[in-house]
């Protein structure tokens, strides 16, 4: 890069270093003030009229020039505008290529963003209608790897598991990337799935996603395996704010077999096939700061799945929400903060067909119904230790709730920089089943005006009496990878037939209540 | 390894709990409530003060007590109701069961969550025996052996080239284990054609063509394996007539060899004859042939039809050759 006699090229030079690496450096840049000036001079600089001559990109070997036109061709145009400033143009650069950066094909650390002053290149034609800076601006990228094969373990919500994984990116030079898993762990005897995703319109905001998945899943808890063969077509999308939402329809073939021989007759009467065709939405707000161990900020998401009803058929008809929020808090002690979660859900058997009043309503399965309890939920409780049990199977209900509170206090020697904390925790939560009349006599079935009064009781005994309770203590340990967490705790409140753990529990997850 | 780690219960030898922490655990929870009521879909599975039997049926048949639409389910029907075991049916699927196939008994609870063992059909003989009002008779096992394999191979082949691989009832293949799964196109596709494998290489393992062969559909010999249980059946015949009881080997009451034979018997006429058959008159003999009901009551001087009948009246009583003896489709 040529360095600038002028004033204002050392501005854009220093601007320059500003954008270099632009996606680490440069946070999003506000309508108004495209960056937050750490000097008056800077700041006067940044007003200063400014155009881009031109945009370079280069080593984007492999990608279409579409998708990069779609990216860089507005900040061309929008800036023959003679409004804008050189602040404008360096924010939308930096937005331009942050977004970049996010279709995942180029290396992170491979980003140089190089500004130059249109004029000097052209001193013998120079002439400047007004005091304005010609831009030539030129981006360097480098590719990822087209082909990446991958092996390691991974950790979620109360299972660790090993995989293998190839990714064959940038596919069509469009950003497609076909992803291709095999994995098997301490509860997935084996899962393969492939995943066809691609950018829609040159906004990695907006992706769509195809999937072919197959699995085979213990479920001690339950006493059973799943086996799931199927399908789904995701719609992803970011919105401005920071929101995700993600609209899909999946089509899954499950197997409930590999029964154990202390399974229960709840269990038994559900093994067998049944095809789940749904639609769902899912909306995540994630204002933490740290997802691992958030001091400050909260998290919203909801769920909410549509299956069976009609056009999707299938052989399971149902209407699934569920929401989870949890917040957190920093106290004026260092370190020191205090978290509440709280989930709930609610499962409503529908009609197959097209009526919502039709004659008879098949109740839920064991696999569409929640479970509650657990070391990443709430704690003190097995596994599904919560809600209606059969012999020493978890069965599973249609309406939960659950909430926690924690403290989580610095350790004496680590001191709040650590990702070590001491956590002090009480939770509890209520799991309930519907309960219905019989359509007839020996069926299945339940009378559909029986659902909606059954759904309202179903309701009203969550707060039957106090919730399932545990309390206790432990250490929370977050790895960028997942969070571990080690705890003491006792049950104060539980129902006959569910599974309080006393003592010690050790939890490894991604997302606790 | 990422579930949770129990150390304090239940107490092992091992890990020694000092008494104050063991007075602390004990005194948890401070409060307990009552279980947590079943789901709706569990609750006709898991009430009742019968043993149940798991097998192929339908619901409605189910309520009713009527004969399974499986061989091997049915045989233990048959037989649980001579030894006069007293149980309720419940439909099921292979999925449930225990050892992979139906079917099984799930004894009756002791308490309300109380989860009793299955028992596996190759118990159900000494079950029947424990549990029933009357025992059947038993039969000299070499005599019995040579029969018994009359109907594990031929028989059974017949049966399985007939409902999973004639096209004539590909209707009843899905009326009977497919429709009942799932209400998808796709799965019902998958589900048979896994059936039909699984019939193929059951009749190559033991059938004309010989030893078991990975190899293909097109091994299968059909008219082989009709001849076969048109010998069979034949032979059945034949040894009944030996007998003055009407029961088989002369045994005063049926025995479990009558229910053997019963239950393929009973769902050959039920489900193969073509009595009322549209297709009658269509190329007599070869189509005749193929049908197993047909096959059943001509054999011999028509000994397996009445046999059929009389273990039918003696155990369906109120319902016998009405409703379930025939097939509404």
């Amino acid at each position: 890069m040529a360095s600038s006699p002028s004033a204002l090229g050392n501005t854009v030079e220093a601007a320059t270093a500003k954008i270099d690496k632009a996606a680490a450096i440069v946070t999003e840049p506000k309508e108004h003030e495209p960056y937050q000036a750490q000097n008056p001079i800077f700041e006067d600089h940044l007003l200063a009229p400014a155009t881009v001559n031109s945009i370079e990109v280069h080593g984007a070997n492999n990608t279409r020039r579409g998708l990069l036109d779609h990216l860089f061709k507005p900040i061309v145009e929008e800036s023959v505008n003679p409004d804008t400033t050189l602040g404008d143009v360096l924010g939308r650069i930096s937005k331009a290529t942050q977004k970049l950066t996010r279709f995942g094909i180029f290396k992170e650390d491979g980003f140089g963003v190089f500004i130059s002053d249109a004029r000097q290149k052209q001193q013998e034609q120079f002439q400047s209608p007004t005091d304005r800076t010609e831009l030539d601006v030129s981006i360097r990228v480098k590719e990822q790897s087209r082909l990446v094969f991958s092996a390691g373990t991974d950790f979620g919500n109360s299972e660790g598991s090993a995989y293998t994984n190839a990714v064959l990116r940038n596919i069509f030079g469009g950003a497609e990337t076909l992803s291709v898993n095999a994995a098997t762990g301490t509860r997935t005897r084996s899962a393969y799935n492939a995943v066809f995703s691609t950018p829609l319109n040159g906004n990695p905001d907006l992706r769509l996603a195809l999937e072919g998945l197959r699995s085979s899943t213990q479920k001690p808890w339950a006493s059973h395996d799943e086996h799931l063969t199927g399908g789904n077509l995701r719609l992803a999308w970011l919105t401005d704010n920071g929101d995700n939402h993600t609209l899909g329809y999946s089509g899954v073939w499950r197997q409930l077999t590999g029964l154990a021989a202390s399974a229960s007759p709840t269990v038994r009467a559900d093994a067998g096939d049944s095809l789940k065709s749904s639609i769902t939405h899912t909306f995540t707000r994630d204002r933490r700061d740290n997802p691992m161990l958030p001091q400050a900020g909260y998290l919203l998401r909801t769920v909410s799945e549509l299956a069976g009803w009609g056009p999707l058929k299938g052989d399971v008809s149902f209407l699934k929400s569920e929401v989870e929020v949890s917040t957190a808090q920093a106290l004026p002690l260092p370190g020191v903060s205090v978290g509440a979660g709280f989930r709930a859900g609610l499962l409503c058997p529908l009609p197959t067909g097209y009526s919502l009043t039709g004659a008879s309503v098949a109740p839920s399965r064991i696999n569409d119904r929640f479970q509650l309890g657990g070391p990443t939920d709430v704690r003190g409780f097995s596994l599904g230790g919560i809600g209606p049990h059969d012999g020493a199977d978890s069965v599973g209900g249609d309406v939960f709730a659950a909430g926690s509170v924690n403290m989580l206090l610095p350790l004496p020697k680590a001191g709040p920089t650590s990702p070590l904390r001491l956590q002090l925790f009480a939770n509890g939560g209520r799991l309930v089943a519907l309960q219905g009349k019989k359509a007839a006599e020996g069926s299945l079935s339940l009378d559909s005006s029986a659902v909606a009064s059954g759904m309202k009781s179903a309701v009203a005994e969550l707060a039957n009496g106090l919730p399932s309770i545990a309390a206790g203590f432990g250490l929370v340990y977050a790895h960028p990878v997942a969070r571990f967490e080690l705890n003491f705790s006792l049950p104060l409140v539980v129902r006959r037939g569910e599974e309080a753990r006393k003592g010690l529990q050790v939890g490894v997850g991604i997302n606790f209540l | 390894m990422a579930t949770a780690a129990p150390v304090a219960s239940p107490p092992r030898k091992w890990i020694h709990i000092p008494r104050p922490l063991q007075k602390l655990f004990d005194t948890f929870p401070l409060l307990a409530y009552d279980g947590n009521a079943l789901p709706a879909r569990a609750q006709s599975a898991t009430f009742g003060d019968l043993p149940t039997l798991y097998v192929f049926s339908t619901e409605e048949a189910a309520l009713l007590g009527a004969p399974s639409f499986n061989p091997s389910c049915l045989k233990w029907q048959t037989f649980l109701k001579l030894a006069g075991v007293k149980f309720q049916i419940l439909p099921s699927t292979n999925h449930a069961s225990p050892t992979g196939a139906l079917p099984f008994i799930l004894p009756k609870r002791s308490s309300p969550t109380d989860a009793p063992s299955p028992i596996p059909s190759s118990k159900f003989h000494e079950y029947a025996l424990k549990f029933g009002t009357s025992s059947p008779p038993e039969v000299p096992a070499l005599r019995l052996d040579a029969y018994q394999t009359l109907l594990d191979v031929p028989i059974r082949n017949a049966w399985l080239q007939a409902l999973y691989r004639d096209p004539e009832y590909t209707d009843l293949l899905d009326r009977l284990y497919i429709s009942p799964a799932s209400s998808s196109f796709w799965v019902r596709g998958a589900l048979r054609h896994q059936l039909r494998r699984a019939a193929e290489s059951e009749i190559l393992k033991t059938g004309p063509g010989g030893t078991a062969s990975t190899a293909l559909t097109l091994l299968v010999d059909e008219q082989a394996v009709y001849r076969a249980a048109v010998n069979a059946l034949e032979a059945l015949a034949t040894l009944l007539s030996e007998s003055n009881t009407g029961w088989f080997f002369g045994a005063e009451t049926p025995t479990l060899f009558d229910a053997s034979v019963f239950a393929y018997t009973h769902l050959m006429i039920k489900y193969m004859s073509d009595g009322k058959s549209e297709r009658q008159g269509e190329e007599g003999s070869i189509f005749a042939e193929r049908r197993l009901g047909n096959i059943v009551r001509r054999a011999g001087s028509g000994e397996l039809g009445g046999h059929h009948r009389r273990l039918f009246e003696l155990l369906w009583p109120v319902d016998s050759s009405t409703v379930f003896l025939t097939d509404k489709a």
